[in-house]
């Protein structure tokens, strides 16, 4: 499984099917004991040999930011409302894919010849935004774009400047990336790792699969923002691509267990592995679930620093995707 | 020198649209220096001085003359003048400045209380102070239909810096001067075309361009700043060389134009820097775009405070602006 | 090539306005074919001609693109904008873009994001000034590969879409210049009189100047200008929008109004069905600097409908394009000396 195959394959919240049979299948070559659950997730558990070790569970989430389809205009137009967050401001003039033929479409927007300075001014919302895939009418529309059929930017997965990558989706499907190599581990107390949906929604898919699951150790694999250009302070960057893994003690959702968080860090250190402390309080994941699910568990996040996070262009660094692998294996190591 | 052909015509009046005062500065200092002189229709001073070779490339290179100022359009019955914008001038900048008209009188611009609230003056809220007392006394120093610029005032900043209003664009024209002055048996025909009337629409250039014919068109301008606080752009600076225009709103550079440039300053040895300014124009747009079009480019003087009554510019940067020139003339 | 194909490769290629060099070489060489001469003037306007005796006619569709330029390169290594001709800000977050700097370099358009706006500039549009570049680069291997006055260039994608649409950057005015070689294809079957000169027309979008001195230049008899109008979008004024699906002649003072009475009888004669827009003042097209060439040029100008004017999923009709050469091969070949004398009859 690469990277290219990965953010490529479409699923936004709530239609992760396709992203899961991928991942169900490069799961059944490394794992015995592959199954979905009531919510979706795939859970991939490997039983150890040493019951002296604790049992780790790692998580990442499938789904991505998308669209859902929720009307027809009479000229052929699709009306459509964002999946998880999507600022109305990146999506004009770009190009998406919808449905289940993943037919082609693009979001226009009146020519700025005909704008009034009002318009200018005013976002384009999504009552003003609309998909056209070319249909003449809205019964045409409807046939080929039903209500509910969901859309993702089209965004190829591209490889530029010095070690970056830009693609769809690199929020979460490097985590999901990542499970499978931990999978690929000696580790020999019991593992699982688990690829959940609906994180993007309210971190829907990870609250069931925490209730089921109940491990001891949580560590969540995510993409998390990155606004190290432009004009934003530096108290507000977050995180540098390129710096390596981002290890957070607390985001709005969950704070991390200080040992654990102690821990990573130190093996960080001691292997040489490329890391950052998150250097901000922002954003929530699916280490809430696990924290609070049941017994709870102690839980910590690893993050691949990610620019543009909620836009069709994620862009990454490479290095920091192995970083966030070798740091959560070494980690098993560890133990 | 070049630093005293600049203050020569610096403190010559030529407000647009009545420049023959520095024509005629320009005309005595290159007496002697070119091959021919002649003033078209719009009073523009067209120079030439043949270049050596059999298959010379005329190039047409102009300065303009003219300066922004403020015209008389009605005299108070208290003495007061009351002035329409020749050009950009903007009533924020001019406000209690000193002018003076064709003759010498002064007089000192001021504003009236701001009473509306107005975020900007503008030039209605503008009146010119010429210390008459009536109507009767200002007539006989002042018509209507005459035009005040900023009085000169020439002023050395710091080891290389000047400061004088109509930098813009005597500055030029003195380089255009240096320039025909020191040519000397150069490949090509340089056309040294003193403009007129460049502040209302580079009309001056449009009408020569289309006499002269060229096969390529330089403009010498000033162009705007990028190094005082809270200005960033354009991203050029004083002192750190020439700058090569890339595109402004009249034009964008002949690729081969602003190549042909680079490549000058690299001969040169001079450092240059490459200017994208977002407004403004200069008579290139009005060359390039002449009879079939003509390959046009300009070569830039940074100045700060464009359109007021302290533009300053740096003398390295002239220094090294002659030198890019005398080496465009070859290779071009 | 189809004409399609034309279109789909055309579009890609660099062009920003007054530094068409790479697309007139592509017109020049697609044109070459069909043509007795084809040349490039220093403007990068294209000129192919097709000898005949009679009146001289000069078609016109400009070949110079929108796009961005490199202004400032910040400490951080990303790149400030400006623009080479009218880009709207509102495409700009999140696109995709090439840098042309010692090499062509990929490029992502970064805004501060959202969640660090105040409430009310979340509320408007992110201006060009406060997006950037991102390049991927460390700042010092920026500054070795990116120069001040870089050209920047919006993502090329070619998507077809349902019912024969598609969206692809650059359909203005390209898409007219491939209505030019559909035109050229389909005049080799046919005779014709008049003295015909094809122009794929530089820098329309910083002010028709490559008309301007293309038609000083060629002193045609005649022309016609051909230029994308818009097409129905939601939100805009109805009468400045038209049908998707078929060409416009525009009137107005502008436009000659017999020239044009020719060519509406063509393409009724074709069956070729037109719609007709109003414009009352500037076309602010390639026809307004034509007609004012010299002595004055009668000029007509003929519209394809577009969707989403001036963004990377610029969308066509792409029967359009074979409907439009149809209509052009048919009137050059109904140009002749009689016109001359009706022109103010």
């Amino acid at each position: 499984m690469d990277l290219k195959t990965l953010t490529e394959a479409f699923g936004p919240s709530g239609c992760e099917q396709e992203v899961r049979a991928l991942l169900k299948e490069a799961a059944q070559a490394l794992c015995d004991d592959v199954s979905i659950d009531r919510a979706g997730n795939l859970v991939c558990r490997r039983k150890g040999s040493d019951p002296m070790k604790p049992s780790v569970t790692f998580a990442a989430h499938m789904d991505e930011i998308g669209f859902i389809i929720t009307g027809h205009t009479e000229d052929g137009l699709l009306r459509f409302r964002p999946v998880g967050g999507v600022d109305p401001r990146v999506v004009v003039s770009k190009w998406v894919l919808v449905g289940k033929e993943r037919l082609r479409g693009v979001i226009g927007a009146m020519a700025i010849h005909l704008q009034t300075p009002a318009d200018r001014e005013r976002v384009l919302d999504y009552d003003n935004l609309f998909i056209d895939i070319g249909a003449r009418d809205a019964k045409e529309a409807e046939r080929l774009c039903p209500l509910g059929a969901y859309a993702v930017f089209d965004t190829p997965y591209t490889e530029f400047g010095e070690g970056f990558v830009a693609a769809r989706a690199l929020d979460d499907r490097v985590g999901c990336l990542n499970l499978l190599d931990i999978l690929k581990s000696d580790y020999a107390g019991d593992l699982c790792c688990v690829f959940v949906t609906q994180e993007e929604v309210g971190l829907r898919g990870s609250r069931g699969a925490a209730f089921h699951l109940q491990p001891d150790i949580a560590i969540i694999l995510e993409g998390t923002a990155a606004n190290d250009l432009g004009d934003t302070p530096e108290r507000f960057q977050v995180c540098v691509p390129g710096q390596g893994v981002a290890v957070s003690f607390m985001d709005r959702a969950s704070i991390a267990n200080q040992q654990l968080y102690q821990q990573l860090l130190q093996v960080a250190q001691e292997h040489g592995i490329p890391h950052q402390v998150k250097r901000a309080v922002t954003g929530g994941n699916d280490a809430a679930s696990f924290q609070q699910a049941g017994k709870g568990a102690r839980t910590c996040v690893l993050s691949v620093p990610c620019r543009y996070i909620h836009s069709g262009n994620n862009v990454a660094k490479l290095s920091d995707i192995k970083a966030q692998a070798d740091l959560a294996i070494a980690f098993l190591h560890s133990l | 020198m070049l630093r005293d052909t600049l203050q020569t015509l610096l403190g010559a009046y030529g407000p647009t649209g009545q420049e023959h005062l520095v024509a005629d500065k320009v005309r005595e200092l290159l007496s002697g220096h070119v091959d021919s002189m002649r003033t078209d229709a719009l009073g523009n001073l067209i120079v030439e001085k043949f270049g050596a070779e059999e298959n010379a490339k005329t190039i047409m290179i102009s300065a303009h003359m003219d300066h922004i100022g403020l015209v008389v359009t009605d005299i108070e019955k208290e003495g007061f003048l009351r002035v329409h914008a020749v050009g950009g001038i903007s009533p924020r900048l001019v406000a209690a400045r000193k002018v003076v008209f064709a003759d010498g009188t002064p007089g000192i611009v001021a504003l009236e209380p701001n009473t509306k609230g107005k975020k900007e003056p503008e030039m209605s809220d503008l009146f010119v102070d010429i210390g008459a007392d009536s109507r009767e006394e200002a007539e006989k120093l002042v018509s209507i239909g005459d035009v005040a610029v900023y009085a000169p005032d020439f002023t050395a900043l710091g080891r290389h810096k000047v400061a004088s209003p109509a930098m813009d664009n005597r500055c030029a024209c003195a380089l255009l001067v240096e320039l025909l002055m020191y040519a000397e048996g150069q490949k090509n025909t340089i056309v040294g075309v003193f403009s007129t009337q460049e502040e209302v629409g580079l009309r001056g250039a449009r009408v020569a361009a289309y006499a002269v014919e060229p096969d390529i068109g330089l403009a010498l301008d000033v162009t705007a700043w990028g190094d005082t606080p809270q200005t960033k752009l354009p991203a050029v600076k004083l002192g750190a060389g020439p700058a090569v225009k890339i595109m402004d709103r009249s034009m964008i550079a002949s690729p081969y134009v602003r190549d042909k440039l680079f490549e000058a300053a690299q001969a040169a040895g001079v450092a240059v820097q490459r200017e994208v300014l977002a407004f403004g124009g200069t008579d290139g747009g009005a060359i390039q775009l002449s009879r079939g079009g003509v390959p046009t480019g300009t070569l830039s003087i940074p100045c700060r405070y464009v359109h007021s009554a302290n533009e300053v510019i740096d003398l390295r940067d002239m220094e090294g602006a002659l030198k890019v020139l005398l080496q465009f003339i070859e290779l071009a | 090539m189809r004409t399609e194909d034309f279109l789909r490769d055309i579009t890609a290629i660099r062009g920003l306005s007054g530094d068409e060099g790479p697309v007139a070489d592509f017109v020049a060489d697609a044109f070459r074919p069909y043509c007795d001469e084809v040349w490039v003037d220093q403007m990068h306007n294209v000129i192919a001609r097709k000898k005949g005796g009679g009146p001289k006619v000069m078609f016109a569709a400009h070949l110079d693109e929108i796009g961005l330029m490199v202004v400032n390169i910040e400490e951080d290594g990303s790149l400030r904008l400006g623009q080479v001709g009218g880009v709207d800000p509102r495409i700009l977050p999140g696109q995709r873009v090439w840098v042309y700097g010692k090499d062509r370099l990929l490029g992502i358009i970064g805004a501060k994001a959202p969640h660090l706006l105040s409430a009310e500039e979340r509320s408007k549009n992110y201006q060009r000034e406060d997006l950037y570049v991102d390049l991927g680069l460390p700042p010092q291997r920026v500054r070795e590969q990116v120069q001040i006055g870089d050209q920047v260039q919006l993502e090329h994608r070619y998507t077809a879409l349902q019912n024969g649409r598609v969206a692809v950057k650059t359909s203005d005015d390209r898409a007219c210049v491939a209505m030019m070689f559909e035109a050229l294809k389909q005049l080799q079957n046919l005779r014709h009189e008049a003295d015909l000169y094809f122009v794929a027309t530089a820098q329309e979008e910083v002010g028709t100047r490559g008309a301007i001195t293309s038609a000083f230049a060629l002193d045609p008899d005649f022309a016609v200008a051909l230029d994308v109008c818009h097409a129905d979008t939601p939100g805009a004024p109805a009468w400045r929008t038209h049908k998707l699906d078929s060409l416009v002649a525009s009137m107005g003072p502008f436009i000659h109004p017999v020239l044009r009475g020719k060519l509406v009888e063509v393409a009724k004669e074709q069956n070729i069905s037109l719609q007709t827009a109003v414009v009352p003042r500037s076309t602010f097209t390639d026809a307004d600097g034509i007609g004012e060439a010299r002595a004055g040029v009668p000029t007509v100008l003929l519209e394809l409908p577009l969707k989403n004017m001036h963004t990377t999923v610029e969308t066509l009709d792409s029967k359009n394009l074979r409907e439009g050469g149809r209509l052009l091969a048919q009137f050059a070949v109904a140009v002749n000396e009689g016109w001359e004398d009706e022109l103010w009859t």
